[in-house]
């Protein structure tokens, strides 16, 4: 794919010309953190290093939104307007991926989804401090952007390597003749040796929870391991993992009153809770927790590639950051896939 | 629901006539206002306005196109709402959704039905399009069982007007569990009569649908019959929420059963977990 120089200096032009054109987020430093934020609001731009400690999803599959009215004509949709997103790892490019074949595959789409997406603009960039919770190696991806980005990043002495991923991105550039100057053997290598010192960190860390075949082949012995409810013993059932998944994309369709008019809201759920997939009557295929904390594992490393073809894990370990249980997905899946 | 753009949204429909069928089953005859055609088998979301959804296959003939019948059981939140309302009141309908009866692919074949309960209703939408192309088959074999006489749905149809329409081809088999002073036919759970089918098992397809524990024995017995798996076709009731395969609800393994399903065969979810609960 094409790739490009650009100083930090151009840079920062490139991040006015990225405003005039919608909403955009950047990534920032909170805390000790890095984090995505309205450019508007933070008025800064780190190169962050690491994923955000927010999942992306948000930006195109709301926590909560209104999805119909009724009974009215109207069809209900809105246009929303074009945003870019700076500061996408390649575990939420991965996870971005997931979302768009959920969403936007087979006989009806989300429109809603559809709508935000259309209108994204997504600039990945090269991890280069990855966190001891970081396992995408894990999952069939690297700690760099190798698809799924309009625009890559990667910080090298004095500017960024730009690499171009997509039509859209290809306009960026088409648009800002005068950033985008040509990269250089050296530029690419020092990108090359960034991507292989990352990749061996994270390689180095993930070794010891690498299964003995594909997740699928290793979980589909474990499926009675006595080690589920082993895990499951610290779980509150609080869902913390599913919400801060990239990948969950679980939603409740419930209806409000207002006024003489109905809407119908559409909520993020998740397969933790008891009644999750409980049917009237009472019937549910899930009763016992330690059965929904095994559904999750089932769902992104054995469900989820049968029909996608990809895990529905990301390596982010985000979930394991989050987890007041301390519950660390990795050693889970080295104790139940140890046979 | 193909080319509709917010599949979230409703269709208005007026419910026209309601039909008290047992004591905790009615049948509601709405007519939406646009047609919303469909095929045997397939769903559609059904809204009680302010309250929310729940999914039904239809129970009437998907030739009939201007209105749509809903035999729904009053089992929690939703049905309960809609056992409330009255000829008038409107109601939203979304869909269809998931895959139907392949009845092409059942061409030339001998049909076993299989059904208990309320679990007659998808089953009549499809016995009336079967019949509606009854020169496709070569035998329809229709097994119900109820609880008890009074729990018999669409009885008139079913054990006056059905077993008429063609005696040579259709055999209606009917059984309760308890009888009263009016029964004179069989008693026991309906696995009871799907036995000496008179049917050539290797051109013959088994249709199954009722409540979970019936149709975990009726496949038992078809099995047990030699039915091999690829040939029993379950309807499969799962929390069936978006109807579109994206909210996580009703998944069974891999499996979306609103997407994949609600009719999937045997061979590929015998080894799902939970599949009977």
């Amino acid at each position: 794919m094409e790739t490009h120089y650009v100083t930090e200096g151009d840079f920062v032009k490139l991040l006015s010309w990225l405003e005039n054109q919608g909403h955009l987020y950047v990534a920032t430093r909170e805390d000790d953190q890095v984090a995505i934020k309205p450019f508007s609001e933070v008025g800064d731009f780190i190169y962050p290093g690491v994923r955000a400690y927010q999942p992306l999803k948000p930006l195109f599959f709301s926590l909560l939104e209104e999805v119909a009215e009724y009974p009215t004509d109207e069809e209900g949709l809105k246009e929303s307007r074009p945003f870019t997103i700076i500061g996408a790892a390649s575990c939420d490019l991965r996870a971005i991926e997931a979302l768009d074949r959920v969403f936007l595959e087979g006989d009806f789409k989300d429109p809603f989804y559809e709508e935000r997406r259309s209108k994204s603009l997504i600039i990945g960039f090269d991890c280069t401090e990855p966190l001891e919770t970081c396992f995408c190696v894990l999952m069939g991806i690297n700690p760099y952007p190798e698809k799924n980005f309009d625009l890559n990043l990667t910080k090298i002495e004095g500017g960024y390597v730009v690499e171009v991923g997509s039509e859209k991105g290809k306009q960026v550039v088409e648009q800002n003749k005068d950033i985008f100057k040509p990269a250089t053997e050296n530029h690419l290598s020092q990108r090359q040796a960034i991507r292989s010192r990352v990749k061996e960190i994270v390689e180095k860390q993930s070794k010891e929870f690498k299964p003995s075949g594909s997740w699928q082949e290793v979980l589909a012995k474990s499926f009675e391991d006595s080690a589920w409810s082993r895990n499951v013993e610290t779980c509150v059932e609080c869902a913390a993992c599913l919400f801060i998944c990239p990948t969950c994309q679980c939603f409740l369709l419930y209806d409000e009153r207002f006024g003489d008019r109905y809407k119908r809201l559409k909520m993020w759920d998740a397969c933790a809770y008891r009644n999750f997939a409980r049917v009237a009557g009472g019937a549910n295929p899930r009763p016992h927790l330690v059965e929904r904390f095994r559904h999750r594992y089932y769902h992104k490393l054995d469900y989820f590639p049968k029909t996608y073809g990809f895990e529905a894990c990301t390596g982010c370990g985000r979930c394991i950051v989050a987890c007041p249980g301390k519950i660390d997905m990795r050693k889970v899946l080295k104790e139940v896939c140890k046979a | 629901m193909q080319g509709v753009k917010n599949v979230y949204k409703p269709i208005t429909a007026n419910i026209v006539e309601v039909i008290t069928e047992t004591p905790t089953i009615r049948t509601f005859v709405v007519r939406p206002k646009r047609a919303i055609p469909f095929k045997a088998g397939e769903f559609m979301e059904v809204t009680v306005p302010g309250v929310g959804e729940a999914p039904f296959t239809p129970s009437s003939s998907p030739s009939v196109t201007d209105t749509i019948d809903f035999t729904i059981m009053k089992v929690g939140r939703v049905t309960e709402a809609i056992h409330n309302m009255q000829k008038g009141d409107l109601v939203g309908v979304r869909g269809p959704f998931g895959k139907g009866y392949p009845l092409d692919a059942w061409k030339g074949k001998e049909i076993l039905i299989v059904g208990g309960g309320v679990g007659g209703a998808p089953l009549r939408a499809l016995f009336l399009a079967l019949t509606e192309r009854l020169d496709d088959f070569k035998k329809i074999l229709y097994c119900y069982g109820a609880r008890t006489p009074k729990d018999i749905v669409y009885k008139k149809q079913i054990m006056e007007e059905w077993p008429n329409i063609d005696p040579k081809k259709i055999e209606i088999r009917l059984t309760v569990d308890e009888g009263d002073e009016t029964w004179k036919g069989n008693v026991g759970v309906v696995t009871t009569v799907v036995t000496d089918l008179g049917l050539d098992l290797k051109n013959s397809v088994a249709i199954v649908c009722g409540p979970p524990i019936m149709m975990k024995f009726a496949t038992f017995r078809l099995v047990e019959l030699g039915y091999p798996d690829s040939a029993i076709y379950l309807s499969m009731e799962k929390n069936m929420s978006c109807g579109i395969g994206k909210c996580g609800h009703c998944m069974l393994g891999e499996y979306m059963v609103c997407k994949d399903g609600p009719v999937l065969t045997y061979d590929l979810i015998k080894d799902k977990p939970a599949i009977w609960d």
